[in-house]
C-alpha cells in the first residue's frame, strides 16, 4: 500500500505542475471510469477504461470548480479479449478515429461544503452533449502519506449512447442506457 | 471455520454433471464472456476502489418448476484486474489474495430461493484464502432466453463480505473491512 501512495504521489505532483492554492490533480490510482450495460436483457456488462488523466479545480467556500478528465479509449478492458477488440472497432467506439473522450464539468452543485452534483459536457466520438453526474459520496481528507488533502468521490450518470452515435447492437442486444460509474480522488497542490 | 482447497466443489461438479444425464432439473456451464466477480471496497471512507476476478467458471442446475438449484464456481482470484498492474502484484501476496497458496476461491451453493419462476437469492458458502464463511447472493436481475436454439440464464448477484473474517486485515480501517461482490452470470444449458 506504500509503495502504492508513493506511486501516485509522484504521478499527481507531475500531474499538477501548473498547482495553486485551488487545483487537485486526479490521482490515477484512484480514478476510474467503468461503464455498465445490460446485455440480452439477462446480465450487466461492466466494461473499465483503465488510462485517463486530468485536473480538478476546486473551491469549497466559493462553491465552484472545474474538472477535466480525458480518457485514453483504446485502454477499453472488460476481461474479454474480442469483446475489447469490437468496442474498439468502428462498429463502437471507433478509437482509430476518436482516440480520446472528454468530460469537461463546469457547474458544481453543493450541499454545505458537499460536492453533490458535477454538470459538464460529455465528448465521445467527436459529439459532444450535456452530462450530469450525481455524487453517490463525497469527502475530504488529510492523506497520511502525501500529508495533503484528497478530495473525491463516487458518482454515476446514466446516458443515451445513441446520443453519441453509438448505436450497434440496439436494441435487443444491448439498450440505449448506459450507467458511467466514476471513482475519482485528487491531491491538492 | 474449515481449511478446505476446492475438492468439494470437484465433488459437486461431478454430481451435476451426473445429475444433468436424468431428465428434470436444466444444467448450465457458465460463459467466459459474460460471467465475472467484482468486487468493491471503500477507500479512505472517499471513494470506491474496484476490481475485477475472472472470467469465473463453473456448473449451475436450475430446476425451476421445483424451485431448486444448485451451483458450484471457481473464482481466479490471482488474475485480479484492477487496471494498475502494480496494485495488482501487491494485492496477489501473501497478506492479501496470497494467489500463490490460494490462486482461486469457490462458491458453492445448495440454497436457492425463487420469487415466482425467478431466482431470489443463493445461500452457501464462500471459500477464500482456505476459509470458508456463509455468503449469500441477491438477484438484482435474472432471466433467461433462447440464443441460437440454446437456452442461456443470467443475472445480476451482490453480496457481502467482510475482509477480516477471511484473515485479510491489511489497511484496515483506512480500507473499509466490508468488500461488495457483484457478480454477472451468464450459463447456457447442456
Amino acid at each position: 500500500m506504500q509503495k502504492l501512495l508513493v506511486a501516485a504521489a509522484c504521478t499527481a505532483v507531475i500531474t499538477g505542475a501548473h498547482a495553486d492554492g485551488g487545483n487537485y490533480a486526479i490521482d490515477p490510482t484512484h480514478t476510474f471510469v467503468t461503464f455498465e450495460i445490460a446485455h440480452f436483457g439477462t446480465s450487466t456488462n461492466r466494461v473499465r477504461f483503465d488510462k485517463k488523466e486530468g485536473m480538478v479545480r476546486f473551491d469549497r467556500k466559493a462553491k465552484g470548480g472545474r474538472v477535466e478528465i480525458t480518457i485514453d479509449m483504446a485502454s477499453v478492458n472488460s476481461g474479454v479479449s474480442p469483446f475489447d477488440s469490437h468496442l474498439r472497432s468502428k462498429d463502437l467506439l471507433d478509437v482509430a478515429q476518436f482516440p480520446t473522450a472528454k468530460f469537461v464539468g463546469d457547474k458544481f452543485g453543493f450541499a454545505g461544503d458537499q460536492v453533490t452534483e458535477v454538470a459538464g459536457t460529455l465528448t465521445l466520438m467527436g459529439k459532444t452533449h450535456p452530462v450530469t453526474l450525481k455524487a453517490s459520496r463525497f469527502n475530504c481528507y488529510l492523506n497520511p502519506i502525501f500529508k495533503r488533502e484528497v478530495c473525491g468521490g463516487d458518482f454515476e450518470t446514466v446516458i443515451q449512447r445513441s446520443q453519441w452515435g453509438v448505436n450497434y447492437g440496439l436494441p435487443a442486444m444491448a439498450p440505449d442506457n448506459v450507467r458511467l460509474l466514476v471513482q475519482v480522488e485528487a491531491v491538492k497542490q | 471455520m474449515r481449511q478446505h482447497r476446492g475438492m468439494k466443489l470437484s465433488a459437486l461438479l461431478l454430481a451435476l454433471a451426473a445429475a444433468s444425464a436424468g431428465a428434470q432439473p436444466a444444467t448450465y456451464v457458465l460463459d467466459p464472456a459474460h460471467s465475472f466477480v467484482h468486487f468493491e471496497v471503500l477507500h479512505f471512507g472517499t471513494s470506491t476502489t474496484r476490481g475485477r476476478f475472472g472470467p469465473i467458471a463453473g456448473v449451475v442446475t436450475l430446476d425451476r418448476a421445483a424451485g431448486r438449484g444448485e451451483v458450484g464456481l471457481r473464482i481466479p482470484t490471482a488474475g485480479v484486474d484492477t487496471g494498475l498492474p502494480f496494485f495488482n502484484a501487491r494485492l496477489r501476496e501473501a497478506d492479501l489474495l496470497a494467489s500463490a497458496e490460494y490462486p482461486e476461491a469457490y462458491f458453492v451453493a445448495r440454497n436457492f430461493r425463487f420469487e415466482g419462476q425467478a431466482l431470489a437469492e443463493v445461500r452457501g458458502e464462500f471459500t477464500w484464502r482456505g476459509v470458508s464463511q456463509p455468503l449469500s447472493l441477491f438477484a438484482r436481475r435474472f432471466a433467461c432466453r433462447i440464443d441460437a436454439g440454446t437456452e442461456v440464464c443470467g443475472g445480476d448477484f451482490e453480496g457481502e463480505i467482510l475482509r477480516s473474517e477471511f484473515g485479510i486485515t491489511f489497511g484496515l480501517p483506512l480500507v473499509a473491512d466490508r468488500v461488495r461482490l457483484v457478480v454477472q452470470v451468464e450459463g447456457r444449458r447442456l
